[in-house]
């Protein structure tokens, strides 16, 4: 395991440098660079040129990024150069923030998507199954920044029960900063729970199927405890590769739930330093979700066998 | 042993077949007619709630909502069919050569293809955007790009189960190049799976198109897309609900049609990969 | 010096403000003035590590050698005369008696001297080593400290915006500093000035507080820009970090927050409440449209005159300003000492006109694009939406492209345009309006204004410093302008303040940045 872990990880060293290195000549190949926005219609050549030697950003491109990845290695991510303060404790704290969000709405949805589509699974062909498809199907088409504005017109606007904007940090006040949260939370509950559902459906009628559960129901065994023993454990492996894809998924669309509902978080972090061109921003952000994509897949594959144990990680 | 086909997909399939179709449809008359012009503005119109005049209200420049729809129908299943056909075509190419070529070439390629799996879409959209100037061939381009690897993968998973099976070997052995193997052979044999995947990307474009377009990266005002209908609407959510839930409701709509679709497709093509 | 309006984001740390407030000795608490900044500040070293916000919170605690008067004109600070020579060259400014430092140290030219050597040490990184070292408007061959209340500057040529340049808020003012702000290495540790208020705190991300300096030497007389009267009426300023306008709204409503900078569409609803009051006034921030006169349609004078007949001024502003905005054809903002009935006179709009204009200069609906962007602080988008109809109706086919701010400015820099809709950061001086479209285009391709005629008259204005030949010049310029048609300029930008009831005194002024000073709470 320990052999498996390593060399997954070795093998993600060469894309999270492929993705550096892409992302570093990207946003310098797009126009307009931090100095000039910094200094706007006040510029003159003169000033600009001060501020860009200033930056660094006169040198060569090939110079600029070994020095940006000579402090990277060193664990510097460097300075913002919209908010003057250094990257990786930015970071951190605005990953914080969608982690939480990501976290808490994709283990409520699997907890709610595992046991609906098992049942529906069970009881297929019913009203129960219908309703249940329909709703993970329904679900799953609605984009997640309308499922949030309709969710902040409603809940916040019209019924007034949910604040509309602003965030409290769940450190410095939990009661409170969890009430900020609901709503960005069920927006991402209800939206993720219809392709989970589906999954879990999906995989619990292969299972339901096979030879083994006709035996177990033939041996005798109640239902429940047929479902429970066997079904559950092997319906949830293929859902939990989807959770993995999910969380993946989410952590580059956060962006949109973020920017409706106006959190501190790791994507809207990223989309305004791409607006700013805070290079530094830019490249720590995107190195860091990488590292957390590859993670959250080691993680996931990791953990597979717990839930199939047909499979061994090689 | 398959369970009985219950009446459901049948009528998942109608419903999205209609669906698809309605959109379609208005997208297409987009191209001859709007009830009214959706670029023109009338200060005097502006945030009417939906009545007779414009049936489904006016924006905040007053240009009729209902008009401005029918554009963005037109302009995001453009961009939908656009991305796909891109995504298939670049994908497949690439998913044939590396599950062709094997060896360190087939290393390379899915390590390229995973660093870009890896890229957030946005930065590529920005960076396209922004060299190609703001237009929707721009989104074409970053969204292709961003979908190609799932397709390559695809592509070279059926490949590699393919090319080692029997008709292929006799193929081979009566002397026929690999190109037209490959052709007549392999390539057929990814059709289904590739269908299947294809559907649900048209999903995943219509959707990405919108939350590019809902972040400020996608089509620019003043052209109508659904998604930057609904990023418009934000400020004047309060005032205005009619503007954030047509548009909204309009890509629900597509999106739950396309979903139905790729349900019943799936459920013709690779009944076991039904969802 | 760019505005810095409210965009909708977050946090609130309102309760946690609101909390400190309660939480400070009751009394004291009440005492302090919080104003609410939609950013942190950057540093509080002034003119180096700099924006908008940092500029305007530097203003309290810093001053330099000039400053601005209620009318953008340089005015004495810290010195209590200036004497310009007869060439032109030589600034003597006579240093006031009894001005104290924070420290406790007396302000003496030896003080002033170190400052500006250290802002001309390039190591600083002051953001306008560049306007003094040749570079720029003027370079600065001596600056020497003959007696302890007499500084000296000689500059190599004649310049009526010397003073301005040295007043200016992004160059922090060119304050005076102590010693003691910088350490034995030269690192910034804090600033210690001569201003109305002492940095107390500086909690990144949260807030800045300052308290009063008892030994302050203000001015005589009335608050007059950043010179006149500034007495620190309030023992404690705090600059609160609230990035997003509900939450600044929901301040203002709770009394967490003293003074707000609002957006004219907030005006109404918070006047509405009874809680709060709104005082505005005219800034100097112009917002335009641009033209390239070296594009090959747009060379044409007819058709630009065309294109500036076609508009209807009035109508666009009262759109995008929600009627709270006054149109102005000038670059000369219309709060300036220099804005007469001459400036009043700009572009009538007239759609005949216009069409025999374009037959004139032989246009056959080539396409013209204008470039926009959607930042929430401007309204480059709105105009460009209604300009765009109005231009279509007398059948000049115009298209919006709608591109992020970045790309747009870096197209504004290097000339890569046909029409922008374009706001240009508040410029007191008119001379430095102009300046900043006056230029030669090979040289300064963001320039829009290439006309020697007008460089000429430019020079001229920033060389005599007479205010009465400086309007004549001014006045040729901005008919010169409205008969070349380089530029549209559309209206100045007017700013709102909310003010809760128990705030005393505070009122908004020309050049767009809060003054916290000679306001009192009750």
């Amino acid at each position: 395991m320990l052999g498996f872990t390593l060399k997954r990880l070795l093998t993600a060293l060469p894309t999270l440098l492929l993705v550096a290195v892409a992302v570093f000549a990207l946003v310098r190949a797009v126009p307009g660079d931090p100095a000039s926005l910094m200094l706007g219609d006040m510029a003159t050549e003169a000033s600009v040129a001060d501020l860009r030697a200033q930056m660094g950003l006169d040198q060569p491109i090939v110079a600029q990024f070994a020095r940006w990845l000579g402090r990277v290695l060193g664990g510097d991510l460097g300075q913002s150069i919209q908010y003057a303060v250094p990257v990786l404790p930015l970071l951190l704290e605005r990953f914080m923030v969608t982690a939480a969000v990501v976290v808490a709405a994709v283990a409520i949805a699997a907890l709610i998507a595992v046991p609906a589509g098992l049942l529906a699974a069970w009881r297929q062909g019913s009203a129960w199954d219908l309703g249940v498809v329909a709703t993970a199907t329904l679900l799953m088409s609605i984009p997640s920044f309308w499922m949030g504005l309709l969710l902040l017109l409603g809940l916040g606007l019209k019924l007034g029960w949910l604040p509309v904007v602003g965030y409290v940090s769940l450190s410095a006040d939990l009661k409170a900063g969890l009430v900020y949260l609901v709503m960005p939370v069920l927006t991402l509950v209800l939206v993720e729970s219809g392709v989970l559902i589906r999954m879990a459906r999906a995989a619990a009628l292969e299972v339901l199927r096979l030879d083994y559960v006709a035996h177990a129901r033939a041996k005798g065994l109640p239902e429940p405890l047929v479902l429970a023993r066997h079904v559950l454990p092997n319906a949830f492996a293929p859902t939990w590769t989807l959770i993995g894809l999910v969380l993946g998924n989410l952590l580059g669309g956060i962006a949109v739930v973020e920017t409706v509902f106006t959190l501190p978080g790791l994507g809207r972090l990223l989309v305004g330093a791409i607006f700013a061109r805070d290079y530094p921003v830019i490249q720590g952000c995107m190195l860091f979700i990488t590292f957390v994509y590859v993670m959250v897949n080691l993680v996931v594959d990791l953990l597979y066998p717990l839930f199939d144990p047909r499979v061994v990680a090689e | 042993m398959t369970p009985p086909l219950s009446q459901r997909p049948r009528a998942g399939a109608a419903i999205g077949f209609a669906l698809v179709g309605f959109f379609v449809a208005a997208a297409l008359l987009g191209c001859f007619w709007t009830p009214h012009d959706p670029l023109k503005i009338n200060i005097l119109q502006r945030m009417k709630p939906p009545g007779t005049a414009f049936w489904l209200g006016t924006d905040e420049f007053g240009r009729d909502v209902l008009s401005r729809l029918i554009a963005g129908a037109r302009n995001s299943l453009l961009i939908a069919v656009l991305t796909v056909a891109g995504a298939v075509a670049a994908g497949s190419l690439l998913g044939l050569v590396a599950g062709y070529a094997r060896g360190w070439v087939d290393r390379l390629l899915m390590m390229l293809n995973d660093a870009l799996l890896a890229f957030p879409g946005i930065l590529l959209a920005l960076g396209l955007l922004a060299v190609l100037g703001a237009n929707k061939y721009g989104i074409v381009l970053a969204l292709a790009l961003a979908y190609l690897p799932s397709v390559a993968r695809v592509v070279r998973g059926s490949v590699l189960s393919v090319r080692a099976r029997e008709f292929v070997e006799a193929s081979r052995i009566l002397g026929n190049s690999e190109a037209y193997t490959a052709w007549r052979h392999v390539l057929p044999n990814c059709i289904a799976p590739l269908t299947v995947l294809a559907t649900s990307m048209l999903g995943w474009v219509l959707l990405a198109e919108g939350a590019l377009s809902f972040l400020g990266l996608g089509v620019p005002p003043p052209e109508a897309t659904w998604g930057n209908m609904l990023s418009a609407a934000r400020p004047f959510i309060g005032q205005a609900a009619w503007l954030a839930i047509f548009p909204g409701l309009c890509i629900s709509l597509a999106l739950l049609g396309v979903n139905l679709l790729g349900d019943a497709l799936r459920d013709r093509l690779d009944p076991r990969m039904r969802a | 010096m760019t505005p810095n309006r409210l965009r909708p984001t977050t946090p609130a740390r309102l309760l946690a403000a609101a909390a400190l407030g309660a939480a400070a000795a009751g009394g004291a608490a009440a005492q302090t003035l919080t104003y609410a900044m939609n950013q942190d500040i950057r540093s509080t070293n002034p003119g180096v590590n700099r924006d908008g916000n940092t500029d305007a919170v530097a203003q309290h605690m810093v001053e330099g050698l000039v400053g601005y008067d209620a009318k953008g004109v340089a005015a004495p600070m810290l010195a209590r005369s200036v004497q310009v020579s007869p060439d032109g060259r030589t600034y003597t400014f006579k240093l006031r008696k009894g001005v104290k430092f924070h420290n406790g140290a007396e302000m003496t030219s030896a003080d002033v001297l170190w400052s500006w050597n250290r802002y001309m040490d390039p190591r600083t990184q002051w953001r306008c080593t560049s306007e003094f070292d040749g570079r720029g408007a003027v370079k600065v061959e001596k600056a020497e400290a003959p007696d302890a209340e007499t500084f000296v500057m000689v500059i190599d040529k004649p310049s009526a915006l010397f003073l301005a340049t040295l007043a200016r808020f992004d160059c922090g003012s060119t304050a005076v500093l102590h010693k003691d702000s910088v350490g034995a290495d030269g690192a910034w540790i804090k600033p210690v000035g001569t201003g109305p208020f002492k940095l107390e705190e500086w909690r990144r991300g949260e807030f800045v507080t300052m308290s009063r300096f008892a030994a302050y030497q203000p001015l005589p007389g009335p608050p007059n820009g950043t010179v006149g009267g500034k007495r620190p009426l309030v023992p404690t300023l705090r600059f609160l970090h609230v990035p997003d306008a509900a939450t600044v709204k929901a301040g203002l409503l709770s009394g967490a927050i003293d003074i707000a900078d609002i957006d004219a569409s907030q005006v109404n609803e918070l006047k509405a409440t009874g809680k709060v009051s709104v005082v505005s006034g005219p800034t100097a921030q112009m917002h335009t449209i641009i033209l390239q006169t070296k594009d090959p349609l747009l060379a044409s004078k007819p058709l630009r005159q065309a294109i500036a007949a076609a508009l209807d001024t009035a109508q666009i502003v009262q759109a995008v300003s929600d009627g709270l905005g006054v149109p102005n054809n000038s670059v000369v903002p219309s709060a300036s000492a220099y804005y007469t009935a001459v400036q009043k006179q700009g572009f009538k709009h007239d759609v005949e006109k216009a069409r025999r204009l374009l037959r004139e200069a032989g246009y056959k609906g080539e396409p013209i694009r204008m470039l926009t962007n959607k930042r929430p602080i401007v309204p480059s988008f709105e105009v460009s939406v209604i300009a765009q109809a109005m231009l279509q109706a007398v059948g000049l086919n115009v298209e919006i492209e709608n591109i992020e701010w970045a790309t747009q400015l870096e197209r504004y820099q290097k000339g890569n345009y046909q029409m922008q809709s374009f706001s240009y950061s508040a410029r007191l001086d008119p001379a430095l309006g102009y300046e900043a479209i006056v230029g030669p285009k090979a040289k300064q391709p963001r320039k829009v204004w290439d006309s020697p005629q007008a460089q000429a008259l430019l020079d001229k204005a920033t060389e005599v410093t007479a205010p009465a030949e400086r309007q004549k010049l001014f006045d040729e310029l901005h008919r010169l302008q409205i008969d070349e048609v380089p530029i549209i300029v559309l209206y100045n930008n007017v700013d709102f303040s909310a003010l809760a009831r128990r705030v005393k005194g505070y009122a908004p002024w020309f050049a767009s940045t809060p003054r916290l000073w000679e306001v009192s709470v009750q």
